[in-house]
């Protein structure tokens, strides 16, 4: 998932036609260490909210919102309103830090009870909740969200794929998913899956999995919100312009054990602004209270000088890199992937992206544990022309694919001018963002190498090594695995490591393995993790903000002076 | 040439020479139009003065490849993000250090908190003459050299607004004489084709189209253009473009189509083809000329609109639109990165501009040409 960028991740299509050969065991991600380099670490988590409540909490938003339909969102924008809208059986715990990546239930009473083959997961629904309308939620509306999904062409529905009978279910569209039970006398569901799946906890606490009522429409419902369980719900919302989010009058934070904050603000007016100075101008004026976007870095000095204590630099679980295809020639030859592994200054781009970022040649971002700092390739021109000379490959004409948003052109016309520069002859390919992540993906577009970024869909390796370098999931449409790396030893590491039930040293040592296997391979030259930053105006008391390791600012936390 | 006449046949001088020997006074001798026109423009210094700043922007954006080898020592594309130039005998960083920096020790923080400030890397300002040749107008994001992409996108600007200029001129006016000579059913499909061009707003309808050609380029009818050619942008403008030139002009041909010197033409058996391009296109070709100024101008400008919004000219190629488009990040801190190609715009523009009217009122007063759209 992408923040600023919105991108629609779609596990959809490629997921289901490679068939989610996921295995592992139960219980999985609730040891995980995820950790945000952000000055969260404040738990807001608590039933009540301290005498802190406040009217209304203003944000200056951007424009990724691409649904608020639990089903269909697929972008931080979207996922970081409805986190406190929706909320599914289990979901992550509101706090800053490491502690943000503990599954806690919500709906859901407990966390499951895992059969011993880690194929069947029992939940069972807490007792007397209601939706925002006054509705009882009933155990069957789990089923028939997961259902929804399908119905309405999730880009959600490829998590769901290894649900036993899901796959039928999603090419009928009729009947039930076989593989959920529910019992709405007793709240009790079941879910059976084809085989083991370690993060599939993390997956139930996607906003894909968060109930909405059985008899929700099968269409998209953004503007016409459906009944809520969270603290809030959508009172309204006009696409490009506004969304309003309100208390969600049946909403009681005692029956959540203190998992569900009631949240700060009665109220939060969404303003989706366009443009980064605007949005910016609007909360330094007192119009909003907080700026969701970038700050330009035009405006980054004079901000800071200013109003230095209102703006908070964070680190979300991400990595920018160029992708390889080694399908395709010249990226085929693995001295060339070398190559151009050590032709790129990292410290170049970083400083073309305004300096906030980190560079990196690692897969996984410094915020895993499972992280280890590799170093595999130092800036070395010379070594990079002599590696294109030995390869043969000098002279083969490249074409390097781009977006055209935001910094991330500027990324690709310094990888143009460095292939250039070792014997390549590279052109540049910016096309609409609209469409880039589609045509990239798209095994018919031969796409040799481009820009890609990856923002954590869940705080767990496999997000990243399973989803874009496994071998075994590359899809000829809606492919995420961009390099079309396909590698045995890689593959087979990967599946024998979804196995594992936690993440323990050994096994997160074993990741670090695979983000060392995959540099040794180069299918990717990764070079940054970036930073971004929140910015608030003078009225926000910000003890109290907390940054999420997934989705971000916890806009709920926040508390006014 | 008075001689030569005599012998050949009877024009206006030949009669003006013989009254004036048989009246004793001094022949009066006939001017051709378009030496009348030579002569009043001539006339007209502010004209000429403008036509000398275009032929200016032509030659320093001719001179590119001299002045980006010989003074600045890089390319239009060359990144130099770290490197270090001299400034006044200091080194200074192509683009500076940035973000969250300690206080103390100047190095980076992986966190922030209370010792760590938040600043942005910045691009050189310009040296102006102070930096041996390099980085006279500043550097952008990517180290690059602004000065030498100005004139490297001054190129391709101009380009594009001359090429697609010529080739949108080329239909209009075909176009314009075979509505405007033959009417009927003929007429009539080429305005309903010009009605629906005028249906769209013309920025509007060239980002639709430079959008779609820029991912897969354009692959029908034996033509092969790859997508990031200029040749896009150019074909774009100048099909865009075609219905506001070509109904003017059918309007012209219209009204030419009704004199008498057609209808003698015709009526001594002339060829549609002969009178269309022997009789109807010489009577146009003073305002295709007023036309083609104003155009080129106007191309310059829809260029760098749709360069602008990424329909145009396509990265890392510039052009100034997509330099003006580099620098509105940092307009705050490095205004010359779109300031220099917007003066640029509006140099060129208001020179063409100022001249074509020029060359308007020279070639005919009367005439109202003017582009709407």
């Amino acid at each position: 998932m992408n923040r600023r960028h919105t991108r629609k991740w779609l596990f959809t299509a490629a997921s289901l036609a490679v068939g989610l050969a996921l295995i592992a065991s139960a219980c999985g991600s609730s040891g995980n260490k995820t950790n945000t380099s952000g000055s969260g670490g404040t738990t807001s988590g608590g039933t009540a909210s301290g005498g802190k409540t406040f009217a209304n909490f203003r944000l200056a938003y951007d424009t990724g919102i691409d649904y608020l339909d639990p089903g269909l969102s697929y972008t931080v924008e979207g996922w970081g309103i409805m986190w406190n809208v929706y909320l599914p059986l289990v979901g992550y715990k509101h706090a800053g830090g490491p502690d943000g990546a503990t599954i806690v239930p919500y709906l859901a009473k407990d966390l499951p009870k895992v059969s011993a083959d880690a194929k069947t997961y029992n939940f069972t629904l807490r007792s007397g909740l209601k939706y925002s309308d006054g509705t009882p939620v009933k155990a069957s509306d789990f089923a028939a969200t997961i259902e929804r999904d399908f119905k309405v062409d999730s880009p959600g529905v490829g998590f769901f794929g290894n649900i036993v009978g899901a796959d039928t279910f999603g090419k009928t569209k009729t009947g039930h998913i076989s593989g959920i039970t529910t019992d709405d006398k007793t709240g009790s569901i079941t879910v059976k899956l084809n085989s083991p799946q370690g993060d599939f906890l993390n997956i139930l606490a996607t906003e894909f999995a968060a109930l909405v009522p059985a008899d929700s429409p099968a269409k998209d419902q953004s503007t016409t919100p459906m009944p809520s369980t969270g603290p809030y719900m959508i009172k309204s919302y006009a696409p490009n312009k506004k969304a309003i989010v309100v208390r969600n009058p049946n909403f009681d934070a005692s029956q959540f054990d203190g998992n569900v904050p009631s949240g700060n603000p009665d109220m939060m007016t969404v303003d989706i602004i366009g443009d980064d100075t605007v949005a910016l101008q609007r909360v330094i004026s007192g119009q909003d209270d907080y700026d969701f976007h970038q700050l330009p870095p035009d405006r980054l000095a004079s901000t800071q000088q200013k109003y230095g204590d209102q703006i908070k630099v964070y680190t979300p679980a991400n990595t920018y890199y160029f992708f390889m295809n080694v399908r395709v020639a010249p990226f085929d030859n693995l001295k060339v992937r070398q190559a151009v592994n050590y032709a790129i200054n990292r410290e170049a781009l970083v400083r073309i992206y305004g300096g906030l970022a980190q560079p990196t040649e690692n897969v996984l971002p410094p915020t895993y544990p499972q992280y280890k700092k590799l170093n595999m390739y130092p800036y070395d021109l010379a070594k990079a022309k002599k590696l294109i000379q030995e390869s043969g490959q000098a002279g083969a004409e490249v074409t390097v694919w781009n977006h055209d948003r935001g910094t991330d052109p500027k990324a690709t016309a310094y990888l143009t001018d460095v292939l250039n520069s070792i014997g390549l002859k590279a052109k540049e390919k910016v096309i609409n963002s609209a469409v880039y992540w589609t045509t990239v993906g798209n095994q018919a577009t031969k796409a040799q190498i481009g820009f890609a970024d990856w923002f954590q869909d869940y705080p767990h390796p496999l997000d990243w090594f399973d989803v874009l370098l496994n071998g075994d999931r590359i899809t000829e449409t809606h492919n995420n695995n961009y390099a079309n790396f396909d590698d045995k030893a890689v593959n087979a590491k990967i599946e024998s490591l979804k196995k594992e039930p936690a993440l323990t040293d050994s096994v997160n040592a074993d990741w670090a393995s695979v983000d060392k296997m995959v540099d040794e391979q180069a299918p990717w030259a990764a070079f940054m993790n970036r930073q971004f930053t929140d910015f608030f105006n003078a009225d926000m008391d910000l003890s109290c903000y907390v940054n999420h390791v997934l989705y971000q600012f916890d806009f709920q936390s926040i508390c006014k002076k | 040439m008075a001689q030569q006449a005599t012998e050949t046949e009877f024009t206006l001088d030949t009669a003006a020479e013989l009254a004036g020997a048989e009246q004793g006074r001094e022949t009066i001798r006939g001017r051709s139009p378009w030496y009348l026109a030579w002569r009043r423009l001539r006339r007209n210094y502010v004209a000429f003065a403008f036509l000398g700043v275009f032929v200016l922007v032509l030659v320093a954006c001719g001179l590119a490849p001299v002045y980006a080898s010989h003074v600045a020592h890089t390319g239009p594309n060359s990144n130099h993000v770290l490197e270090q130039v001299k400034v006044n005998g200091h080194l200074t960083s192509v683009v500076s250090a940035g973000g969250l920096i300690d206080k103390k020790t100047g190095k980076s923080c992986s966190v922030s908190g209370p010792g760590c400030v938040l600043i942005s890397a910045i691009p050189i300002g310009p040296t102006w003459f102070s930096g041996g040749g390099r980085y006279v107008l500043g550097g952008d994001s990517n180290g690059r050299d602004v000065a030498v992409r100005l004139l490297y996108g001054g190129r391709n600007s101009l380009i594009v607004g001359i090429g697609s200029t010529a080739i949108c001129i080329f239909f209009a006016i075909i176009l314009a004489l075979l509505s405007g000579y033959f009417g009927g059913w003929i007429d009539f499909v080429i305005t309903r084709f010009f009605d629906l061009f005028y249906a769209f707003p013309v920025v509007l309808l060239g980002i639709a189209l430079g959008s779609a050609l820029a991912i897969n380029g354009f692959h029908h009818f034996g033509v092969n253009i790859e997508s990031g050619s200029i040749w896009i942008p150019t074909l774009v403008i100048s099909y865009v473009l075609i219905p506001y030139i070509g109904r003017p002009l059918r309007g012209l041909v219209l009204s030419l189509r009704e004199k008498e010197f057609v209808e003698a033409a015709i009526s001594q058996g002339a060829s549609p083809l002969r009178v269309m391009f022997s009789e109807l296109l010489p009577n146009i070709t003073s305002s295709v000329l007023v036309f083609f100024t104003l155009i080129i101008a106007n191309n310059i400008v829809l260029e760098a609109a749709l360069s602008f919004l990424g329909a145009g000219v396509q990265p890392p190629t510039a052009s100034w639109g997509t330099l003006i488009s580099d620098g509105q990040n940092l307009i705050v801190t490095r205004p010359w990165l779109a300031l220099a190609p917007g003066i640029a715009i509006v140099l060129t523009v208001l020179s063409l501009n100022v001249f074509g009217d020029g060359l308007r009122d020279a070639l005919d007063p009367r005439a109202k040409v003017k582009i709407e759209h």
